[in-house]
């Protein structure tokens, strides 16, 4: 039966995405406090613990 | 190799007939990749953030095997019981809930600190959000996991509707604050309201009696209720050879994810979810071409802002979502059916409506807090009223996105 894709293009969609991820890792304040910079502010863990939805949004009640 | 294993992966070996052992053969170029593409995203994650990341990332590994063996479809368990009247899916999902309920609101109710549930203000933006949302589902052909898994599999046509879910949830999260200056109220959390035991009497007690509507829909179409959704062994293979190439009976994908959800809850702090990641993709293409998202309210928001500042690798959603789309591929290349449903490109009607649906995921999933995974699912494990209101309005949305699927040569 015939193959219902094309390793190449398999492969060359996986690398675009590898691609896109590397470029933003790379400009990064994670990757700039990696290599020394430490002053690079970095944010393993993303939450804001005020937020009223998973979102990051706020509460209607404290909308204007 | 193993008798086994070789049975799993397809052996070339000859028969003693004479013929090769070609029964089954799994893909072993996709599976490889997959396991290949683990190996890179995961060892960037190690090496450069942190080691819960990591195990959030394999976490989204099994979900995606999970989701793909277990053909976990909300969409097209939502349909099948609109169009077939047949309600195992739907009960699938329902027990489901259950169970995290069962797991995650005593988790929650505990007080430790650092950890949130998914609950979410109710007023007119997830009312609109969530309806949109339902619409987007059977136009688009799946939910926000659904999307993740099918393009991890392969499928071009939900390739094109994640692309345009993408779209949709920044122009969503651009029009966001917009839709919350609408009357609404804060959200309202049964643990806070009744307690841990009060909570999940509560949720029982309504998925219970959705429960019974389905049965009663499905007995009036059928005379009977098939109990699909309670099988625990596999129909055709054996136990082994069913785990690593599908099709799981249902209660394995309901164990898998229920616990995984349970699992990104204590290692994340925060129940698991999908479609903030596209958001934050969308975001990060506009940013790279010179757009300052700065300008926009919800991108000032201090979650937004430190997801935006810094690398996908650190945010929570964006590594799962990778090792989701990692592990269904692996699960399809197992099952040699990777990018089987793409033969025949879409076009034309069909396009439209992945572009059309993906605009409605995108848009209804920011306005509604989240998709099928970060608010029904994950907000019913948390005790949040809002989710019940999302479950309701993305139903309606759903009744109406199926009566329009044949306007888009879509079956039903």
């Amino acid at each position: 039966m015939q193959a219902a894709y094309k390793r190449y293009r398999v492969i060359a969609f996986l690398l675009v995405v590898l691609m896109l991820v590397l470029a933003d890792h790379l400009a990064s304040p994670t990757f700039a406090f990696n290599m020394g910079d430490g002053r690079a502010q970095t944010a393993l863990n993303q939450r804001d613990a005020s937020a009223c939805a998973p979102c990051g949004a706020p509460c209607p009640s404290t909308r204007k | 190799m193993s008798e086994v294993a070789a049975s799993i992966l397809g052996s070339t070996r000859p028969r003693s007939d004479g013929f090769r052992d070609d029964e089954f053969r799994s893909d072993r170029f996709i599976a490889g990749l997959a396991l290949a593409g683990m190996l890179v995203v995961g060892g960037l994650v190690w090496l450069e953030t942190a080691p819960f990341l990591v195990a959030l990332f394999a976490v989204g590994v099994v979900l995606g095997v999970a989701l793909y063996h277990g053909a976990f479809g909300f969409t097209a368990g939502w349909r099948n019981l609109v169009t077939k009247r047949r309600g195992a899916g739907m009960r699938a999902q329902l027990l489901l809930f259950a169970l995290s309920s069962l797991i995650m609101i005593p988790l929650l109710g505990s007080g430790q600190p650092g950890m949130v549930g998914a609950v979410a203000p109710i007023g007119v933006s997830l009312v609109v959000g969530s309806f949109l949302f339902g619409i987007g589902m059977q136009l688009g052909g799946g939910c926000g996991s659904g999307t993740l898994f099918t393009v991890g599999a392969g499928n071009i046509r939900m390739l094109v509707t994640l692309l345009f879910f993408i779209v949709g949830a920044v122009v969503g999260s651009i029009h966001l604050p917009w839709w919350l200056d609408l009357p609404a109220v804060d959200p309202i959390s049964l643990i806070d309201v009744a307690g841990v035991p009060g909570a999940i009497a509560i949720q029982w007690l309504g998925l219970a009696l959705v429960m019974l509507w389905v049965n009663r829909v499905e007995r009036r179409a059928h005379g009977e209720v098939q109990r699909g959704e309670l099988q625990c062994s596999p129909t055709e293979n054996g136990w082994w050879r069913t785990l690593l190439t599908g099709r799981w009976p249902f209660v394995w994908a309901i164990l898998v994810l229920a616990v995984g959800n349970a699992l990104t809850l204590a290692i994340g702090g925060a129940p698991w979810g999908i479609t903030f990641a596209f958001n934050l993709w969308g975001a990060k293409a506009l940013q790279a071409v010179g757009v300052d998202m700065s300008q926009f309210e919800f991108w000032t928001w201090d979650y937004p802002a430190m997801a935006l500042s810094d690398s996908v690798l650190v945010n929570i959603t964006s590594v799962m979502n990778f090792g989701l789309l990692l592990g269904a591929m692996w699960a399809a290349g197992m099952a040699n059916r990777f990018n089987e449903a793409s033969r025949q490109r879409p076009q034309g009607r069909p396009f439209l409506a992945a572009v059309i649906g993906g605009l409605l995921l995108g848009y209804g999933a920011r306005l509604g807090f989240g998709c099928n995974i970060g608010a029904l699912f994950s907000g019913l494990a948390s005790g949040s009223l809002h989710a019940w209101v999302w479950f309701a309005c993305a139903f309606v949305g759903s009744l109406i996105g199926i009566r329009l699927r044949p306007m888009f040569r879509l079956a039903n």
